[in-house]
C-alpha cells in the first residue's frame, strides 16, 4: 500500500455556509490507523484540520468519527482493513464544533442525568468512613459487567436512528448506564432512575434498531441493556410485583483499619 | 399517564388486535366460503349478530387506540417541545375518541338495521 486518498468532510460553523469535502494524499505504512493518517494530514499538509484525540489506544473515546459511512474510533481503525479510499466525517446526531470535532456537552449532560454512580440511601456515614465492603457475587456481576466497559465515545448515540430525529431522546449510552446501576445490587437509587427513564423521551423511544450495539468499539450491547431496563421498568410498575431487588449487605473487612476514613 | 402505562396499552392492544383479526378472518374467511363472506347481505347479517358486532366494536377500539398511540410516538419523535407534546397528546386523544364514536355509530346503525 503506497498512498491513501483521504477525503475529509470539513465545516467551520463560524465561517462556512456549508460542509465541503477536502482531499489529502497520505503515504501509508503497515499498522497505520485512520487517526495516524489524519495526524499526518494535520501535521504535514494542513494545520487547520480539526480532529480530537488523546490515548490512541481505544480507551479514552475521544476520536469517534464516521469512517467510510460507519461510526468508528479512528485510533483502532486499521487502514489495511478499510482500503486506500477513505472518507472521514464527523459523527452524526451531534452539533459540529469544527471539522471532525463534535460538541459532546449534551451527551455528557444526559449521561449525568441518570446519576451514573452507586448511591446508598441510609448509610452516608459508611460511605464517608467505610468499615467493610458491599460484596457482589459473580452471578450478580455477570448481569451488568459488560455495561461498565463503556468509554463514553458517543458512537452509539451517533448511530441511533431515534436520536437523529428526537434530540431530547436520552440515547443508548445514558439508558444503558441507567441499567448498569439499576442492576448493581449495591445501588439503592433504582426507583429514581426508573422515574427518569420512564418519560416521553426516555426508554420507550428505543425501537431496537440495534445499530448502537453494532458500532460499539468495546463490545458493549446497549440495545440489550435498554431492553433489560424496559423489563425493570415494567416490573417496577406492575401491580403484581412480588420480588424486590436482591441487594447486598455490608461485610466487615477483616483489615478494617485499612478502610477507616479520616 | 406514565409512558410505561401507555406502552403497556400499546403492547396489549397490539396483541389483542392480532388475536381479534385472526378470529375475524377465521370466522369470515375459513368457516364461511370467502365469496359468500364478503357479500353485502351477509356482511349486514353479521353486523346484526350481537356477538359479531361486539367483537367488531372491541376490534374498533383496540385498533384505534393502538394506531393513534403509535402515531403519537412518531409525532413526538419527529418534533420536540412542551407545546408540541401537549398538542399531540390532547389532539390525538380527541381524534381517537371521535373516531371511536363514529365507528361505534356505524356498528350501532348496522346492529339496529338502520344501515340497510
Amino acid at each position: 500500500m503506497a498512498e491513501l486518498n483521504l477525503r475529509v468532510r470539513r465545516f467551520d460553523p463560524s465561517v462556512d455556509r456549508g460542509p465541503r469535502i477536502q482531499e489529502y494524499t497520505v503515504p501509508a505504512h503497515d499498522g497505520m490507523t485512520v487517526l495516524d493518517a489524519l495526524i499526518y494530514a494535520k501535521d504535514r499538509v494542513d494545520h487547520s484540520l480539526a480532529v480530537r484525540f488523546s490515548c490512541r489506544m481505544a480507551s479514552c473515546g475521544s476520536c469517534g468519527m464516521k469512517i467510510n459511512g460507519r461510526p468508528r474510533l479512528a485510533c483502532e481503525s486499521q487502514v489495511s482493513q478499510l482500503g486506500t479510499d477513505l472518507t472521514v466525517e464527523p459523527m452524526d446526531n451531534f452539533p459540529i464544533v469544527r471539522d471532525l470535532v463534535v460538541d459532546l456537552d449534551g451527551f455528557f449532560e444526559k449521561h449525568s442525568m441518570v446519576a451514573p454512580h452507586l448511591s446508598r440511601k441510609n448509610d452516608g456515614r459508611e460511605q464517608e468512613a467505610p468499615s467493610g465492603e458491599y460484596l457482589v457475587t459473580p452471578e450478580q456481576l455477570d448481569s451488568f459487567v459488560q455495561f461498565t466497559y463503556c468509554i463514553k465515545c458517543g458512537l452509539c448515540n451517533s448511530s441511533c436512528p431515534t436520536g437523529s430525529t428526537d434530540a431530547s431522546f436520552l440515547g443508548p449510552q445514558a439508558l444503558t448506564q441507567a441499567y448498569r446501576y439499576v442492576a448493581d445490587p449495591r445501588d439503592e437509587a433504582g426507583e429514581e432512575r426508573i422515574d427518569l427513564v420512564d418519560e416521553t423521551h426516555g426508554i420507550w423511544r428505543c425501537h431496537f434498531a440495534g445499530t448502537c450495539s453494532a458500532v460499539c468499539p468495546k463490545g458493549v450491547d446497549p440495545a440489550l441493556g435498554i431492553q433489560l431496563m424496559k423489563r425493570h421498568v415494567m416490573a417496577a410498575r406492575s401491580p403484581f410485583r412480588r420480588r424486590k431487588k436482591a441487594g447486598t449487605k455490608l461485610f466487615p473487612n477483616p483489615n478494617g483499619e485499612l478502610l477507616k476514613g479520616p | 399517564m406514565r409512558e410505561s402505562t401507555l406502552m403497556q396499552l400499546q403492547y396489549a392492544t397490539g396483541a389483542a388486535a392480532l388475536v381479534l383479526v385472526g378470529l375475524h378472518l377465521l370466522m369470515q374467511g375459513v368457516l364461511v366460503p370467502y365469496g359468500e363472506a364478503v357479500s353485502f347481505q351477509r356482511v349486514l347479517s353479521v353486523y346484526k349478530s350481537g356477538v359479531d358486532a361486539g367483537l367488531l366494536e372491541i376490534l374498533l377500539v383496540v385498533v384505534l387506540a393502538h394506531g393513534f398511540n403509535g402515531l403519537r410516538v412518531i409525532l413526538l419523535e419527529w418534533r420536540q417541545g412542551g407545546a408540541w407534546t401537549r398538542g399531540v397528546n390532547w389532539g390525538l386523544l380527541a381524534a381517537t375518541l371521535v373516531a371511536v364514536a363514529y365507528g361505534t355509530r356505524t356498528v350501532v346503525l348496522a346492529v339496529t338495521g338502520q344501515a340497510s
